[in-house]
C-alpha cells in the first residue's frame, strides 16, 4: 500500500502515540467544559432559586431560632385554609369529616377552593382543548399551520393583560353585556365569579392541551390504524383501540400541567376574583404584605407539596408511557368541507363549527374587547383619551406614580437580560437531562422545580435574600431590585428553554453524534457543530418563550418591584386597574404590541441562520 | 491474502507485525446479558475483515467497541499492539459509516466530507477543499459538493458517508451494515465499489453485515458470529467449503446437514490421506470422506455430522444415493432450487432442468464435509 494515499494519520504509528497522549489531556479539559457550564448553571439556580426559596420556607419551621412544626400544625387545623379536612388534622374521626364533606354547607377552605377551581379549570381546559386538537390533527384547511402556531400565543400572553381583557369582556360595561343589551337581554355579571376565573384559566391552558394532544395525534402511525381496520375493527373501534391509547397520555400531560399552573394561579385570580375568591397564592401574597412571613411560608410549602406531588406523579406516568415513534406515516387529514353529505361526514364538522363559536368567544373576545375598550370612552364613543392619559402621566406623573415609558423600557431590558441568562442555562440543562446516567431523573426534577414553586415565594426570597443582602464571611452581598428581577425571570423562563430544546436533542440520531466523534470532534465540539445547529429551532422557540415569560411575569416582579422604580408593564397595568379600566386597557394594548413585536424580532434573528 | 489452509475456528497469524486491530478476551455486558462474550480476534494490516451473523449476534457491538463508542466490560482492544482503553472515538483515527449514513442534514455534501478535516490535516500539500474534491472523485460524485444530503439517493448518500469517513485519512475504516437499506442490485454494485476503494487505499477495514452472501463476496476474511462469539474466522472459501460448525454450515449459503453413526471405517493410511467412512443416516448407508481437521480420531460407532452443499447433490449420480420426492421448487434464473422430501427430511438440490415426482440424488464421499459437532450441539440447531 502507498502511504501517500493514506493521509497523514496513517503515516506511521509513532506520531499517533504522542498525539494520543496529548489529545487525552486535551480531551479531559474539553470534557470538563460541560461540567463547568453545569456548575455555573447550578450556582445560578442555587443563588437565584434554591437559596432564596429555602430562606423563606425555613421560616415556616424555625420560629425565633427554634425548630417547630407549630405553624404547620396550626395551619392544617385551621378550617379557614383546609375547610372540613382541617377537622381531620385536628383529630376528629374520619367518618365525621366525611359526613361534613358530603353535607351541602361544607367548607372547602382556601386550599380546598384552590384545588377545586384548579380541577374545574383543568376540566374546562381539556374540554376546550380537545376539539381544537381534533380539528388540527385530523383536518386540512387553509390556515391550519397558522392556527397551530397561534395556539402558543395565549400561553405567553401576560396574564395581567388577559385579566384586563376579561374585565373588558365580562365586566358590567363589558362587550358581552353590550351585545346582550343590544339583543334586548338582561345583563350578566360574571366578574368576581368562579366562572370568570375558570374561563380565564381555560383561555390559557386549553391551547396547551390542544398543542400536546395534536402532537401526539399526529404521531399516530396510519399503518397501525389501517392494520386494526384490516383486522376487522370499525373506524370508532380502531380509534378506541389504536388512536386513543396513544393520544391519552398527551391529554393527561396537558391536564397535569394545567392543574399545576392553575393551582398556583395568581394574577388572574387577583384581578378577576379579588380576595373573596382567593387562592392559596393570593393568600400567600396577602400574608407577605401583612409581614406574616411564617404563615406565608407554611402556606407556600403546602402549595408546593401539592403542586410537586401532581407534577411528580405525572412525570412517573410519563416515564412509563412514553413511546418513541419514529418514521411514522401520519394519518391522512380530511378536508374540512365534507365530500359527501352523509351524517358521518357532516356531524363532526357541525360540532367543530359550534366549537369555533365558543372558541371565538373565549380566545378572541377578551383581546378584541381590550383593544376596543382602550379606544372607547365612558359614553361609548371612540376616543384616544386613554392613550392620552398614558402620555400625560409620562409627562406629569409624580415620582411615586407609575409611568408608562419606564415600564416599557424596564420590561424590554429585563426580558432581554433574562433571555440571555435563561438560554445557556436551559441548553445546558437540556443536554444534561437527555444524557443517560444514574440520577438523571433527580437532575430533571431539581431543574424543573421552578415551574412548581410559588412565584410569590421566589420573589420574597430574592427580595429578602438578594436585595436586602446576605452576609457571607463578613462580606455583604446585595443585588439591586432590577438584578433580582432579571434573575427571577431567567429562573422562571429557563425551564421552557429546556422543554423546547430537550425533545430535539432526544430525537437526534445518535449515529450523527458518533460519526462526528469518529471524525475527530470532541464531545463539546459535537454539541457546537452538530447538536446545536440541529436543535436551533428549539433554541429560538425557547428564547421566544423566555422573553415572553419575562415580559408577562407579574408575580415575582410585583414583590420585587415594590418601592423600587423597577416596575414593568404588567405591574403598571395592575396599578392602573385600580382606578378606571380605560388606562389599563391602553397599557394592555401597548404590552400586546411590544410582546408581539419582540416575538417577530426573535423569530427573525433565529431565522437568519437557516431560514427557520 | 492469507493462506486458505486453516479450516477451523483458529485464526493462525504467522506474521510478526502486530495486527492492526486486536480484540483480546473482550466481553461487553449490558446488565446480565453479554452482547459480546470473550471475543478474541485479530485483524491484519490492510485486510478487509467482515463480521457476519444473525441479528443479536454481537457483531455491531464488536464494531462499536473497536470504534470506541463502547468500552469493554473486560478484555482489551489494541490498535497496532497498543491498548486503546479510555481513548475516546475522536482520538482513535477511525472512519465510521453507519447503516443510515448519518450525514449531517444541516451541512452540504462538501461540508460533510470536509468535517473531519477540522481535526486532522489533509495529506501534505493539499488544501481542505482539494481533499474534499479528491474524495468525492473517489466515490464517483465529483459534482455533489454543494448539494443538500437529503436531495441524494440512498446509494449516493452511502458514498458520501464513505468519502466523509475516509477524508481525514483514518487508520481503520469501520462499516456498520452500510448497504442494508439499499435494494439488491444497487447493493451489489456498491460493494464492488467499496472493495475497489478499500484495495486502492489499502486501508484496514472492518465490515459488519447480516448478509452472508455479501460477506463472502467482499471479504479477505470472515468471522461468523453467534451469541456474542465468533464461531469461525477464516477466508470466505474456507467458511463456505469447510464450515467449522453446524451453525456456520447452515448460516452461510444453502446446505444439507446430515447426522448419523459410523458403521465402518477404512483403515488409516500412513500418509494421512483421506479415508472414507460408512455412515448410517436414518437407515440409509452413506459414504463420507473423513480425515480433515477435527475428525481424525473417529471410530466405528461414533456420531458423525457432515454436510453436502446443494450443488454437490446430483441427479442419478454419486456414490451415495437416496430416493426422494420433489416437495417444492424455486426458479432462480440460472438454476432451480428444489426442495426434496427424503423420509421427512428436507434435501436442497440445485438443478438446471425442472424436476418432478420421485428422483434419485447422490454425492461422492469427497463432496461431503465433516463438521466437528461434538462441542456445540443443542436442540435448536436441528
Amino acid at each position: 500500500m502507498s502511504d501517500a494515499s493514506r493521509g497523514p494519520a496513517g503515516d506511521a504509528a509513532d506520531p499517533r502515540r504522542t498525539r494520543t497522549l496529548r489529545d487525552r489531556v486535551a480531551g479531559g479539559l474539553r470534557g470538563r467544559l460541560l461540567t463547568a457550564l453545569a456548575l455555573v448553571t447550578s450556582a445560578v439556580l442555587v443563588a437565584a432559586f434554591y437559596y432564596p426559596v429555602g430562606t423563606v420556607l425555613i421560616e415556616a419551621v424555625v420560629v425565633d431560632g427554634v425548630p417547630t412544626l407549630a405553624v404547620f400544625a396550626e395551619l392544617l387545623r385551621d378550617p379557614f385554609y383546609f375547610g372540613e379536612l382541617a377537622r381531620l388534622f385536628a383529630g376528629e374521626p374520619p367518618l365525621a369529616v366525611a359526613r361534613g364533606l358530603l353535607s351541602p354547607d361544607r367548607r372547602l377552605g382556601i386550599v380546598g377552593f384552590t384545588a377545586y377551581q384548579a380541577a374545574l379549570s383543568t376540566v374546562a381546559s381539556v374540554a376546550l382543548g380537545l376539539p381544537a386538537a381534533y380539528l388540527l390533527a385530523r383536518f386540512e384547511f387553509r390556515g391550519r399551520r397558522t392556527l397551530r402556531s397561534l395556539t402558543i400565543v395565549p400561553f405567553v400572553l401576560p396574564s395581567i393583560m388577559v385579566a384586563v381583557g376579561f374585565v373588558a369582556t365580562f365586566g358590567d360595561n363589558g362587550t358581552l353585556n353590550a351585545v346582550l343589551g343590544a339583543l334586548g337581554l338582561p345583563p350578566v355579571d360574571l366578574l368576581f365569579t368562579l366562572e370568570a376565573i375558570v374561563i380565564a384559566h381555560a383561555f390559557y391552558n386549553a391551547p396547551l392541551v390542544a398543542r400536546v394532544t395534536t402532537a401526539a395525534w399526529e404521531s399516530v402511525d396510519a399503518s397501525a390504524v389501517e392494520t386494526a381496520r384490516s383486522l376487522g375493527a370499525g373506524p370508532l373501534r380502531a380509534f378506541y383501540d389504536v388512536v386513543a391509547p396513544q393520544v391519552y397520555p398527551a391529554v393527561l400531560t396537558g391536564a397535569a400541567l394545567t392543574f399545576v399552573f392553575t393551582f398556583g394561579t395568581f394574577p388572574i385570580v387577583l384581578a378577576l376574583g379579588g380576595f373573596e375568591l382567593a387562592t392559596v397564592e393570593v393568600f400567600v401574597y396577602r400574608l407577605v404584605r401583612d409581614l406574616n412571613y411564617a404563615e406565608a411560608a407554611a402556606l407556600a410549602i403546602v402549595e408546593l407539596v401539592i403542586s410537586l406531588g401532581v407534577l411528580l406523579a405525572y412525570l412517573r406516568y410519563e416515564a412509563r408511557n412514553t413511546v418513541s415513534s419514529r418514521g411514522v406515516r401520519p394519518l391522512p387529514r380530511k378536508s374540512l368541507f365534507p365530500e359527501s353529505p352523509s351524517v358521518r361526514e357532516v356531524l363532526p364538522r357541525l360540532g367543530l363549527a359550534a366549537y369555533a363559536v365558543v372558541a371565538g368567544l373565549v380566545f378572541v373576545a377578551p383581546i378584541a374587547s381590550m383593544v376596543l375598550a382602550s379606544v372607547t370612552g365612558g359614553d361609548g364613543a371612540l376616543t384616544l383619551d386613554h392613550y392620552r392619559f398614558l402620555i400625560d402621566r409620562q409627562q406629569t406623573g409624580a415620582a411615586f406614580q407609575v409611568r408608562p415609558w419606564p415600564a416599557i423600557r424596564n420590561s424590554l431590558a429585563f426580558a432581554s437580560a433574562a433571555t440571555l441568562l435563561a438560554l445557556p442555562m436551559g441548553v445546558v440543562v437540556a443536554v444534561l437531562t437527555t444524557r443517560r446516567y444514574r440520577g438523571r431523573k433527580l437532575v430533571d426534577a431539581a431543574a424543573m422545580a421552578p415551574l412548581a414553586v410559588s412565584g410569590i415565594v421566589v420573589g420574597l426570597g430574592l427580595l429578602r435574600g438578594l436585595v436586602f443582602g446576605v452576609e457571607i464571611a463578613g462580606w455583604r452581598f446585595a443585588a439591586t431590585g432590577a438584578v433580582a428581577i432579571v434573575v427571577a425571570h431567567a429562573v422562571a423562563g429557563y425551564p421552557f428553554v429546556v422543554r423546547t430544546v430537550a425533545p430535539g436533542l432526544e430525537g437526534l440520531d445518535r449515529s450523527l453524534i458518533e460519526s462526528a466523534r469518529a471524525l475527530g470532534a470532541s464531545r463539546a465540539r459535537v454539541i457546537r457543530d452538530v447538536e446545536l445547529p440541529l436543535v436551533w429551532p428549539g433554541v429560538v422557540a425557547g428564547a421566544a418563550f423566555a422573553f415572553a415569560i419575562s415580559i408577562g411575569e407579574f408575580t415575582a416582579t410585583v414583590v420585587l418591584a415594590t418601592g423600587a422604580d423597577a416596575y414593568t408593564m404588567p405591574v403598571a397595568i395592575e396599578r392602573f386597574i385600580g382606578r378606571r379600566l380605560g388606562p389599563a386597557t391602553a397599557m394592555g394594548v401597548v404590552l400586546l404590541v411590544v410582546t408581539g413585536l419582540s416575538f417577530v424580532v426573535i423569530e427573525r434573528l433565529g431565522g437568519e441562520t437557516r431560514g427557520l | 491474502m492469507g493462506s486458505e489452509g486453516a479450516a477451523g475456528g483458529v485464526d493462525d497469524d504467522a506474521t510478526d507485525a502486530p495486527p492492526a486491530v486486536e480484540l483480546d478476551g473482550v466481553t461487553k455486558r449490558y446488565g446480565d446479558t453479554a452482547a459480546v462474550d470473550d471475543v478474541s480476534l485479530r485483524v491484519r494490516e490492510g485486510e478487509f475483515f467482515t463480521l457476519v451473523g444473525p441479528s443479536g449476534c454481537g457483531k455491531t457491538t464488536t464494531l462499536r467497541l473497536i470504534a470506541g463508542f463502547e468500552e469493554p466490560s473486560s478484555g482489551t482492544v489494541r490498535f497496532s499492539g497498543e491498548s486503546v482503553a479510555g481513548v475516546p472515538p475522536e482520538d482513535r483515527d477511525v472512519g465510521v459509516v453507519f447503516q443510515n449514513y448519518a450525514l449531517f442534514p444541516h451541512m452540504a455534501v462538501g461540508e460533510n466530507v470536509g468535517y473531519g478535516l477540522n481535526f486532522a490535516d489533509p495529506p501534505e500539500g493539499m488544501r481542505c477543499n482539494e481533499r474534499v474534491a479528491e474524495l468525492l472523485e473517489l466515490v464517483d460524485l465529483p459534482d455533489a459538493a454543494d448539494r443538500d444530503p437529503e436531495s441524494l439517493s440512498g446509494g449516493q448518500q452511502q458514498r458520501v458517508a464513505m468519502a466523509r469517513a475516509l477524508a481525514p485519512g483514518p487508520d481503520l475504516l469501520l462499516l456498520d451494515e452500510p448497504m442494508s437499506a439499499l435494494d439488491a442490485r444497487l447493493r451489489e454494485r456498491l460493494r464492488v465499489q467499496v472493495r475497489r476503494i478499500q484495495s486502492e487505499l489499502g486501508i484496514t477495514t472492518v465490515y459488519v453485515t447480516h448478509d452472508q452472501e455479501e460477506a463472502l463476496a467482499i471479504s479477505d476474511r470472515v468471522a461468523v458470529m453467534r451469541g456474542g462469539t465468533p464461531e469461525q474466522v477464516a477466508p470466505p472459501r474456507t467458511v463456505y467449503r469447510e464450515p467449522s460448525s453446524r451453525f456456520v454450515a447452515e448460516f452461510v449459503g444453502d446446505n444439507n446437514v446430515f447426522a448419523g453413526r459410523i458403521t465402518d471405517l477404512d483403515p488409516a493410511e500412513s500418509d494421512g490421506a483421506a479415508r472414507t467412512a460408512g455412515v448410517d443416516v436414518g437407515g440409509e448407508p452413506l459414504r463420507v470422506a473423513v480425515g480433515g481437521t477435527g475428525d481424525t480420531d473417529v471410530a466405528v460407532g461414533d456420531r458423525l455430522t457432515f454436510c453436502v452443499r446443494p450443488e454437490y447433490l446430483r441427479i442419478d449420480e454419486g456414490e451415495s444415493r437416496v430416493r426422494a420426492t420433489v416437495a417444492s421448487a424455486e426458479f432462480l434464473g440460472e438454476t432451480t432450487r428444489v426442495t426434496l422430501d427424503w423420509g421427512g427430511r428436507d434435501l436442497l438440490v440445485r438443478t438446471r432442468d425442472p424436476l418432478s415426482g420421485e428422483v434419485v440424488v447422490g454425492f461422492d464421499p469427497q463432496d461431503a464435509h465433516v463438521i466437528d459437532d461434538r462441542t456445540r450441539v443443542t436442540d435448536d440447531d436441528l
